[in-house]
């Protein structure tokens, strides 16, 4: 499965050409509008520096981090093939789980040539917590092929799940904060985006990167739980959706 | 003249069938308006947030930006409402669909816009009109019947700048050639720089979109002389332009069409 | 009805590139593959004919029939539809023309069969009143009431053929080309096509042009076929003539010479003979000089005389 999804991010290499070339424009555009606003006032908080290497991480991680696996699986569920899946000996959440890991890697090969150029049309500074960093970017990954996979098993009661899909994708990526960093947040706004396990893919890893957080233990605990909340979660849903699958048959 | 009122009723006829067929999915149809408006507003809620921390955007206070946000969103519905269905040709050509088209005596690109309703489309109309409508009462604008009107003017022209480049790009597929990825980017673009002052972006950049890409005519200019920031001279220049691409990529168009070869022999 | 002229299609198509960049290659390139699929086809047909134009995958039997419905615009070579070119007046031709793929169907997939018809009958501009009289003559004639106002999606492929007739016929259009129209029916559904073929070239002297794999359906239908290969007319003209040749005698034999009376062994060991007048005596003839171990009698029939035709 792994193989499968690696081969898959790499088939559609032409695609992923057009999807470098948005990234380099996103980062482009991000940096114009803040390096305008910052230049009418300067800002309270980050400095501007700081704050064009955070966004340049958040938008490279989102692009990096992007989850086919809904749609894949959706797909299948539709026409029928997802019963050759639940036939096989290894678990249906593995699958699924090792299909986009590979598609990830498929992803990030293809996405590392362009990764010098975004980093120039970003700008990026030495990391202030490597391995802080890391740790935080992992922590955030499971969590968003977590969320994916729920959204996955929802096709097993749900027609229809790409509008889900797109939904999800629109409000994770603004509540990872990939255009605005989460102290940019006004008021409840701000509240919801703490509270809410998606800045874990965005804000989290780039601002403990720029140093915005120093101390990255608390932030470290609250994705771990935030895992195994949603690994638990994803257990229950899977066992009630293959009760289902077995009594529908179909 | 005839012809063409034919056209549009067959039109209407087509697309309100294809809205029948969508109604069977009413769940799909309201989830898909929605996701047009989420869209879209998450793309507006990042200039709200950033404007209540930062008053000024190259001089754009946040009414301002939003009247220029609505007036670009505007024109890209009502430009891919009718024409978001041609956006299939791909798919339609190679399952054989367009030989169909060109079987009934009645222009195949009327059909083929006429072949599905653009759900989604309706709520980037719904979150255009909305932003306009707010923004052009705080945004400090003596409005008369003139400045309306030309409003009115502009957002057609911008809608046909950016169908006509959709157009163009569609009809290569007539020749098996895929442009999706190309017409992803190029909506994008659009979307994405069309939407801000195109002075934040700087020298080459804003010559390019202005000149070569012409993005900066569907929305910015139109917006810069309504707040009146762009002298009025440069009033008719959307419209104009619109009209002038549009034609020229129906041309595009037509010569494709003659080189069509269908599939499977 | 019907005049093609040297009738000829080259496909050149740019060559496509795959990898980056690979759209940008396509759309710029100077290489080209060339293949030409009709390759100066001539033949005419009159008005009221049945014929049956067949030929093997590949042959260009859609080619031409996408040139003569205007689809396609011929390399070369002239084609006359009703007095009209049908590429260059499509949109007049599609009027005097109907058009059935087996393949697919040309009814809205989500929409009841009813309401397909209505769009049908409004885009070929059919006034109310004739669309009444010619929707119940064709209720009458394939049977639709029972699944009128079921979506098209739900129908089996029987009632969906038939659904695809009646809005290729509903503007009574003096020809009707039909491809493969019974493919993957039952032999009752295929009974009921072939039956309202017949109906309407008898009652609307409706010119059919009708290609297929099932050569029951050309039988059944056609007195008259044209036979193309490698884009080329292998042969035109009445199916009788072409099966009219004699019966054959098939003999297999113990063993023995590799000669029996001037016939020659062929791969399977067989002996074939022509029967002319004297089987008895045929037979008796051979028994007298070999041990015939089995022996049977072919009648002449379209499918190996088509199939010896192409191995020419």
């Amino acid at each position: 499965m792994i193989r499968i999804g690696f081969r898959l991010a790499l088939a559609y290499r032409s695609n992923i050409l057009i999807t470098c070339v948005t990234l380099v424009a996103q980062v482009f555009l991000l940096r114009m509008i803040w390096t305008s606003v910052y230049g009418a006032r300067p800002a309270a908080g980050l400095p501007l520096e700081a704050l064009l290497a955070y966004l340049t991480l958040a938008n490279l991680q989102a692009f990096a981090t992007h989850t086919i696996v809904v749609s894949t699986a959706h797909h299948r569920i539709r026409v029928g093939t997802v019963f050759f899946d639940l036939a096989r000996p290894v678990g249906y959440l593995r699958q699924l789980a090792s299909f986009q890991v590979g598609n990830t890697l498929g992803g990030l090969c293809l996405l590392a040539p362009v990764v010098p150029v975004v980093l120039l049309v970003g700008s990026i500074t030495a990391p202030a917590d490597g391995p802080g960093y890391l740790l935080t970017l992992v922590l955030g990954y499971v969590i968003a092929v977590e969320l994916a996979l729920l959204i996955s098993l929802a096709g097993f009661w749900m027609t229809e799940t790409s509008a889900v899909a797109l939904f999800h994708r629109l409000v994770s990526q603004f509540f990872a904060g990939t255009m605005v960093p989460l102290t940019y947040f006004p008021g409840f706004l701000g509240v919801l985006a703490e509270a809410l396990p998606f800045k874990y893919l965005g804000y989290v890893p780039a601002a403990v990167y720029v140093g915005q957080i120093s101390d990255v233990s608390g932030a470290v605990a609250i994705a771990v739980a935030w895992v195994v909340g949603l690994a638990g979660l994803l257990v229950l849903t899977w066992s009630r959706a293959r009760r289902r699958v077995v009594i529908q048959g179909g | 003249m005839v012809e063409v009122l034919r056209a549009l009723r067959l039109y209407v006829l087509l697309q309100r069938a294809s809205a029948r067929g969508a109604m069977q999915y009413r769940l799909n149809t309201v989830i898909g308006i929605l996701c047009g408006a989420v869209w879209q507003g998450t793309g507006f809620a990042f200039v709200w947030v950033v404007m209540t921390t930062f008053p000024s955007l190259a001089g754009w206070g946040l009414a301002e930006i939003a009247f220029l946000y609505g007036l670009r969103l505007t024109a890209h519905a009502l430009a891919m409402i009718p024409m978001i269905s041609v956006n299939d040709i791909q798919w339609v050509v190679r399952e054989g669909e367009f030989d169909r088209f060109l079987l009934r005596p009645l222009n195949p690109l009327v059909q083929l816009m006429g072949n599905r309703m653009g759900i989604a489309q309706f709520g980037d109309l719904l979150v255009g009109v909305t932003l306009l409508a707010v923004a052009a009462q705080h945004a400090h604008v003596r409005w008369d019947v003139w400045l309306v009107a030309f409003c009115l003017a502009a957002i057609a022209g911008g809608a046909l700048i950016e169908a006509a480049f959709f157009l163009a790009l569609c009809s290569l597929a007539l020749r098996m050639i895929d442009t999706f990825q190309l017409r992803v980017f190029v909506d994008d673009v659009f979307s994405k720089f069309g939407s801000y002052p195109m002075k934040i972006f700087g020298g080459v950049v804003e010559w390019v979109l202005t000149f070569a890409l012409p993005v900066a005519f569907v929305a910015y200019v139109p917006a810069s002389v309504v707040l009146g920031k762009l002298d009025s001279p440069w009033a008719p220049a959307a419209p104009v332009l619109g009209a002038g691409l549009i034609v020229l990529a129906y041309r595009i168009w037509r010569r494709q069409l003659d080189h069509y070869q269908s599939v499977g022999h | 009805m019907i005049r093609v002229d040297g009738l000829t299609k080259v496909f050149r198509r740019p060559r496509t590139f795959s990898g980056p960049l690979g759209t940008l290659r396509t759309l710029v390139t100077r290489q080209y593959e060339e293949k030409s699929a009709v390759a100066g086809v001539t033949f005419e047909v009159g008005e009221g004919e049945v014929i049956g134009y067949l030929g093997p995958n590949g042959a260009g039997k859609s080619t031409t029939i996408k040139i003569l419905t205007g689809i396609l615009t011929p390399t070369s070579g002239t084609v006359e539809v009703n007095g009209l070119v049908p590429w260059r007046d499509r949109s007049a031709n599609a009027r005097n023309v109907g058009v059935v793929f087996g393949q697919r169907s040309q009814l809205w997939w989500d929409l009841p069969l009813i309401e397909s018809l209505r769009l049908v009958g409004s885009l070929y501009d059919v006034p109310a009143a004739r669309f009444a009289t010619s929707l119940k003559k064709l209720r009458d004639l394939l049977g639709l009431d029972d699944f009128l106002d079921t979506p098209v999606r739900q129908l089996s492929l029987g009632q969906r053929m038939r659904g695809d007739l009646a809005a290729a016929v509903l503007y009574e259009p003096p020809l009707l080309y039909l491809d493969e129209p019974t493919v993957g029916l039952d032999v009752l559904a295929k009974e009921a096509v072939r039956e309202f073929i017949v109906e309407t070239n008898r009652t609307g002297r409706t010119t059919v042009v009708l290609t297929t794999h099932d050569l029951a359906d050309v039988e059944a239908l056609c007195r008259r076929i044209i036979l193309i290969d490698h884009g080329r007319v292998l042969f035109d003209g009445a199916i009788d003539a072409l099966v009219d040749q004699p019966r054959r005698l098939v003999v297999l034999l113990e063993s023995g010479p590799g000669q029996v009376r001037g016939v020659s062994r062929d791969a399977d060991g067989r002996y074939v003979f022509d029967i002319h007048d004297d089987l008895p005596g045929l037979i008796a003839s051979i028994a007298a000089e070999h041990t015939i171990r089995d022996l049977s009698i072919e009648e002449p029939d379209l499918e190996s005389v088509i199939k010896g035709i192409y191995a020419r």
